[in-house]
């Protein structure tokens, strides 16, 4: 194979590991604050897209306009699933809690597929359906943005965790819910803050990848396995890793096309999620010392 | 109180006879094929059910990836009877250790960590076989599936019918029955509630956590393979869709509204579930509009149902029926 | 030899050691007690002993068998019964059933077993109950053989917790903290509850706050300041003893010793 070829590849992989990155961002959000995994994070991928869509091609919107309307409504379909369907489960159990946003999915991509039909839906590029040429290799300017937009979003979740004080109470809820609670802090406007942002991000992802894959009401729960893995490779809980994951994981994808086959591509990121829980439950950057029974 | 004991079996056992008759009885009442087709599915769901809620409901575990274990018994069977000749029952009970096997695979590593690690790694073992069901075209058929397979037969015995299959599907759904509720009255059945109410105090009698987990886990995936073998030859085709993630949910649901320690609980809410959207079978002359907005918000249903349970009667319909039969005003 | 040997069992959680390098014996039918302030260790060492927790350092032996390192679902098999300070009952299980449960480790019933209702495993399973019923009886639990645990009140409670274990039919029991929260007559009863498990041939440790219950029905005590084992003997003589009461100093506990 042909240097080219690998970098072409190579592009590939950084454009997905960027939108699982983005939706590992989501998972880690949510973890950290309830220890919840939430299911419903494709779901949140998937209604990015299609909100935007709405907004751009039912309401006709301008395409910035309608990519925010297709962010905000569903960081606030985010909270508002937090508060109607998290929060009234009082004693917090976790297992309890992971089951209801299986549930959630469910009635998320059921409600997409009423309010906008069973069809795969389109949105424009950004700016124009044109590549770039890095040493040869091929990019779409599309691409361009999705890798723009995912630094954008890393940069300011890096902001807010440490330069304001919702940031730092949503890093005291990480460390020991309890304690945080004891010191003051509001720990349920944080864990619905948390979810409103874990839709944000996914919103953004599902938003930015849709230009070149199109949406559907059902394309969810794909993502969102593969978001979780690479939260998983990471290391729940820490942000940082959560992106380094989602990066590795596009990356291991990509290369498993370029040398294997891309039958299977799809297993990758469920055996790389498999064997992370078996043989490195922390995740490659977490600290050792694996939770046992 | 002695007595009131007693009325409570005699009750228990006379609404116990009577459904036992009204099930075998059904062939008789109607004849139509597809009323017979839908409540054998019902029977299949069943014998999944019954494993899921001695996972769920006793032993306090989640699967997302049953569906997957039903696929792998459906596919292993109908490959071993199509393509290698083999006698149903050796289908069967290739099944059943195919799936044990990987039920064991998976439990072993997942159940040592904590609560969550098992539903993830089921999740991930669930989509991983839908894949090789859509891509291992040799032997699955791929997108297609197979079909052709022929109906379930036991030496001359030949299930070739929709009654026969039915009360096949039934007799096996009774006997897996069984063998649960005998567990459950037992020692093993204490130790997995044990483990359920508290896994400190159940370590300090002795029980091994992990290890009944495993075994819980293995029994209901093996569960899940029977119920493949018997679908694949009385239904005679099947396709990845039959065993998608979609299909592991709906299971959930079905467990989480039966709710926990209970077998009845979850039977009804497995029989409840299949029916929705086959309304018509049960409710006669449901329009086909009707019919047809009950499937268009199928899922939704499966999903309220799946939130509202576990926010306001985590006990779900077990813990309903415990209840009524304790006359107890509240769980707690 | 005596029963079970403790010997030089350190306990760090990061910085803190928790226990330090502590060993005592307790000998075949004692009631042997061990005291301390809040944070003595009291709690970490129980749990070193029945291998919830691990030693960073020393063993424990019980009947010439090193326990360190075992996993703690096997100590019950070697003889150890234990209670939690926290009650570990299960709630939705009655009274006979958490007993029942108990006996885990002394039934053999299987899965496979079970599901089949093999005759001998429903002769296991009566002579189980009966076993139950019996052990109801001796903590005075009679009138609750049927109701769930989490309908009982706090003090019967600890009550059932100590028959489950016994329902393993321990060698030694081990009770954390068994009188927390109960009050004087519920206390009175559990004191003579012990005095009726110890005939049975059981070895008593205990773990307790209360003075009174400790000075009244243990042989031996051993106490625990900061992690060290600062004094052990019989009540008496640890009543006088001046480091004793001066590690009491300050603590509400001092009047009563």
């Amino acid at each position: 194979m042909g240097g080219v070829e690998l970098l072409q590849f190579a592009l590939a992989g950084l454009k997905n590991g960027a939108i699982y990155a983005l939706v590992a961002l989501g998972f880690t959000i949510v973890y950290a604050s309830t220890g919840v995994i939430n299911f419903a994070q494709g779901e949140f991928y998937m209604l990015g897209g299609m909100l935007s869509v709405w907004a751009y091609a039912d309401l006709g919107l301008p395409l910035p306009l309608a990519a925010v309307v297709g962010v905000m409504t569903t960081a606030v379909v985010g909270a508002v699933f937090e508060l109607l369907a998290i929060r009234p489960r009082k004693d917090g159990n976790p297992l309890a809690l992971i089951i209801i946003t299986v549930g959630g999915s469910m009635v998320l991509s059921s409600s997409a597929r009423h309010l906008f039909g069973p069809l795969e839906r389109a949105l424009p590029s950004f700016s124009g359906t044109g590549t770039v040429s890095i040493l040869g290799a091929a990019l779409e300017i599309q691409s361009i943005w999705i890798l723009g937009l995912t630094a954008l979003a890393v940069a300011s979740l890096w902001y807010l965790y440490n330069r304001t004080s919702l940031g730092r109470a949503m890093r005291a809820c990480a460390v020991d819910r309890n304690a945080a609670r004891l010191v003051g802090i509001d720990t349920r406007r944080v864990v619905t803050v948390s979810f409103l942002l874990a839709a944000a991000l996914g919103a953004l992802a599902g938003l930015a990848v849709t230009p070149l894959t199109q949406t559907a009401f059902n394309v969810g729960p794909s993502v969102g396995i593969k978001g979780f893995a690479a939260a998983i490779l990471g290391g729940l809980g820490n942000p940082i890793a959560a992106v380094a994951g989602g990066l590795v994981l596009g990356m291991l994808e990509s290369m498993s096309i370029a040398f294997i086959s891309s039958t299977y591509k799809d297993a990758i990121a469920l055996i790389v999620l498999l064997s992370v829980l078996f043989w490195r439950p922390q995740g490659l950057f977490g600290r050792s010392g694996r939770e046992k029974v | 109180m002695r007595e009131r004991i007693d009325m409570r079996l005699v009750v228990a056992a006379v609404l116990g006879l009577t459904v036992v008759a009204a099930v075998a009885g059904l062939p008789f009442f109607t004849s139509e094929r597809y009323i017979l087709r839908v409540f054998t599915f019902a029977g299949v769901n069943v014998i999944i059910i019954t494993g899921m809620a001695l996972l769920f409901g006793y032993a306090g575990q989640v699967s997302l990836g049953h569906a997957a274990f039903f696929g792998v018994g459906a596919y292993a069977s109908a490959f071993v009877v199509t393509q290698l000749g083999w006698p149903w029952i050796g289908g069967v009970i290739v099944a059943i250790v195919l799936t044990a096997t990987g039920g064991l695979l998976l439990a072993l590593p997942s159940l040592r960590l904590k609560g969550h690690y098992l539903a993830m790694a089921t999740l991930a073992f669930g989509e991983i076989m839908r894949v090789v069901f859509t891509e291992a075209r040799t032997v699955t058929g791929g997108p297609d599936g197979l079909s052709g397979i022929p109906y379930p037969s036991l030496g001359p015995l030949a299930f070739d019918s929709a009654s026969a299959s039915y009360w096949l599907v039934w007799a096996v759904a009774g006997i897996t029955l069984l063998l649960a509720a005998n567990l459950v009255r037992s020692r093993a059945g204490r130790a997995m509630r044990a483990l359920h109410g508290s896994e400190l105090g159940a370590t300090a009698c002795g029980i091994d956590i992990t290890g009944i987990k495993v075994r819980v886990f293995v029994i209901s995936a093996s569960f899940a393979g029977l119920a493949g073998a018997l679908y694949a030859h009385v239904v005679g085709f099947i396709s990845p869709s039959t065993f998608s993630l979609h299909v592991s949910v709906l299971l959930v649901a079905m467990a989480v509204l039966g709710g926990t320690s209970s077998l009845l609980g979850p039977v009804i809410a497995a029989v409840l579930l299949t029916l929705i959207p086959f309304s018509d079978a049960v409710i006669p002359g449901l329009s086909r509009s009707a019919l047809e907005t009950i499937q268009e918000w199928q899922e939704d249903i499966y999903g309220l149902t799946i939130i509202a349970v576990m926010i306001f009667m985590p006990g779900g319909i077990g813990g309903l029926l415990r209840r009524i039969g304790t006359g107890r005003s509240a769980e707690r | 030899m005596s029963l079970l040997q403790v010997r030089d069992v350190t306990r760090r959680f990061g910085g803190l050691v928790a226990v330090d390098d502590v060993s005592f014996d307790v000998h075949e039918g004692q009631i042997k007690a061990i005291i301390g302030p809040n944070g003595a260790g009291k709690t970490t060492l129980f749990n070193v002993v029945t291998a919830f927790d691990r030693p960073d350092g020393g063993t424990v032996t019980f009947d010439g068998v090193d326990l360190t390192g075992s996993r703690p679902h096997r100590i019950v098999s070697s003889g150890i019964a234990r209670t939690f300070q926290n009650t570990q009952l299960f709630d939705e299980m009655t009274a006979r059933e958490n007993v029942m449960a108990g006996a885990h480790a002394v039934t053999k019933a299987g899965f496979l077993a079970t599901a089949l209702r093999l005759p001998w495993t429903v002769r296991e399973e009566r002579e189980v109950a009966k076993e139950a019923g019996r052990l109801i009886r001796l903590v005075g639990l009679d009138e609750w053989e049927d109701v769930p645990a989490a309908d009982m009140p706090h003090g019967l409670r600890r009550l059932l917790e100590i028959a489950r274990a016994l329902a393993s039919r321990p060698r030694m029991l081990l009770l954390d903290e068994p009188a927390a929260g109960l009050n004087t007559a519920e206390t009175t009863a559990l004191g003579e509850a012990l005095y009726r498990i110890r005939d049975e041939g059981a070895t008593i440790v205990i773990v307790e706050h209360d003075m009174g219950l400790v000075m009244e029905v243990s042989d031996e005590i051993v106490v625990l300041d900061q992690g060290r084992k600062i004094a052990e003997g019989p009540p008496r003589l640890i009543q006088k003893d001046p480091s004793v009461i001066a590690a009491y100093l300050g603590e509400e506990d001092v009047d009563e010793l």
